[in-house]
């Protein structure tokens, strides 16, 4: 007897899975090694952060935006801080604007940083996830001696900053700046020239433009997929239409280039932070807000590019103390969407290369 | 050629391998923290003017205190002062909000304990028992 056809085998990966950023759960079916269909299972780190925003005064929201996507807190931070001050008209200090874009570049390295590290890790190269997360503790201890925490940094406050840097932070900056780019030879050298990892990535979940724009998919994964759509430079927030920087974009629409466009996007990250250093001014660094906090009555939208997409926060206002209704609208949640589609017909360890690509944080998609 | 790109990564790796150690031998050797680290709290008794700014500054109402009139200073003296650390995020918007700079951060990091109880912090008793730094 000879076996030509196998059954379909329905297979359950996560939410607790070494190959899972967070507690995401897909159930995989399967005909032999070929994914026929994923459903995606989202809602295991739910904690009702938009609900909890009502019962908290604006000021007292800012620690709980450090938990949505946390390995960019500041850019969380930031997002929120400017969709409040856009609704009260608050203007801040010049100075407060350059640290938060210094503070916010760094956030964008240190989250590619362990996108790197991380899909080297799912496609089973161990070696490479040590380097790139060596190199991120450098800026989690410039938040440290700053905000006074590593990873929910909570830096940020509705008309400015925090704290001012300690004296220490700025030698500490520039050492790190001048060390970024023999970082990424490493990183090249020990991951993405690799004949294997090309080999698990290279033309693996082709993503096409009109497919990815089809799905409002935003930030790298976009951009890898031959979209030149940046937020920075489309809708310029903050005072990002001083710098000059590029908005890389790569035409692959594969896992590597999604990959690849995180280490184009740390040089241009860089070369932002050297100018935000050399125009910074002396100043304060809180503009002049009342100590209660009452936006008028009205409603706001705004939006920044996080480092895995655009990040939007949207606020009623009733006139009280506390926001009416938040609405968060996270990057990974809506680029989340394209795994079903576009890992169908691949073989399961694909799957796990391109969910890796995404990036996915599952404290921003379940908020 | 094929495989160059293996031997570069193995040649990374032996570079590093012989190049100085960066990982910190933890329980033997303790890190210094800088002075902004909150990882955790103290309260110095005397400064404190009751004036509930740090509990209403909490998001999750961490902080539970009372304060009673001294008859000979007319001033108001805290009476007691506890925190439940079980709810705290960790943002020091507390000792953001505090005028006296009577609750501050400290870096004490080794706060594990074993049962749920232990995490409600009596800060009146800490201060006595820790002396100055609370």
């Amino acid at each position: 007897m000879s076996i030509d056809k196998t059954e379909e085998l329905v297979l359950n990966m996560g939410p607790q899975h070494p190959s899972m950023h967070g507690l995401f759960r897909m159930i995989v079916h399967l005909e032999g090694e070929t994914v026929t269909e994923i459903e995606p299972k989202i809602g295991y780190l739910h904690r009702g952060i938009e609900k909890l925003a009502e019962s908290r005064t604006y000021t007292q929201f800012i620690p709980y935006t450090d938990r949505l996507d946390y390995l960019a807190s500041p850019h969380n931070n930031w997002a929120y801080v400017q969709t409040v001050e856009k609704l009260m008209g608050v203007e801040i200090p010049e100075r407060a604007e350059y640290l938060r874009v210094i503070f916010g570049e760094l956030a964008r390295i240190a989250s590619h940083q362990v996108m790197i590290a991380s899909t080297a890790l799912d496609i089973a190269g161990w070696t490479a996830w040590g380097y790139a997360f060596r190199d991120r503790e450098r800026i989690l201890d410039m938040y440290e001696m700053t905000a006074g925490s590593r990873l929910t940094v909570n830096c940020m406050r509705i008309g400015g900053m925090s704290a001012e840097p300690p004296a220490e932070f700025w030698p500490a900056l520039e050492s790190f700046l001048d060390d970024t780019p023999e970082m990424l030879e490493e990183y090249y050298g020990i991951f993405f020239g690799n004949e294997i990892a090309q080999g698990r990535l290279k033309n693996v979940g082709i993503m096409p433009k009109e497919l990815a724009e089809n799905l409002s998919i935003t930030g790298p994964v976009l951009r890898a997929s031959g979209v030149q759509y940046d937020v920075r430079k489309a809708y310029p927030y903050s005072i990002y239409d001083r710098f000059d920087f590029d908005v890389p974009v790569r035409y692959g629409c594969d896992s590597y280039d999604r990959t690849i466009i995180r280490m184009d996007e740390i040089k241009e990250s860089v070369k932002i932070i050297r100018q935000a250093i050399r125009d910074i001014p002396e100043g304060p660094i809180m503009a002049k807000v009342p100590k209660v906090i009452k936006p008028p009555v009205g409603e706001v939208y705004h939006r920044v590019e996080n480092p895995k997409g655009e990040l939007g926060f949207y606020i009623v206002s009733d006139g009280s103390t506390k926001p009416a209704r938040v609405r968060i609208r996270p990057g990974t949640f809506v680029n989340l969407q394209m795994l079903p589609i576009v890992a169908k017909g691949w073989k399961i360890q694909d799957v796990v290369a391109i969910f890796a690509t995404l990036d996915a944080v599952l404290g921003e998609v379940d908020k | 050629m094929f495989g160059k790109g293996l031997f570069q990564g193995l040649g990374i790796t032996f570079k590093r391998m012989v190049g100085p150690n960066i990982t910190e031998f933890y329980p033997e050797q303790k890190p210094v923290l800088p002075s902004r680290v909150r990882s955790s709290m103290g309260l110095q008794r005397e400064k404190c003017i009751c004036c509930n700014m740090c509990a209403m500054a909490c998001p999750n109402g961490v902080i539970k205190l009372t304060g009673e009139k001294d008859e000979e200073s007319k001033k108001r003296v805290l009476k007691s002062y506890h925190m439940d650390l079980g709810r705290c995020l960790f943002c020091g918007l507390c000792t953001e909000a505090c005028p006296t700079k009577a609750l501050t951060v400290t870096q004490e990091y080794e706060n594990a304990v074993f049962e749920a109880d232990d995490m409600k912090w009596d800060m009146i008793a800490r201060a006595e028992r820790k002396g100055k730094e609370g």
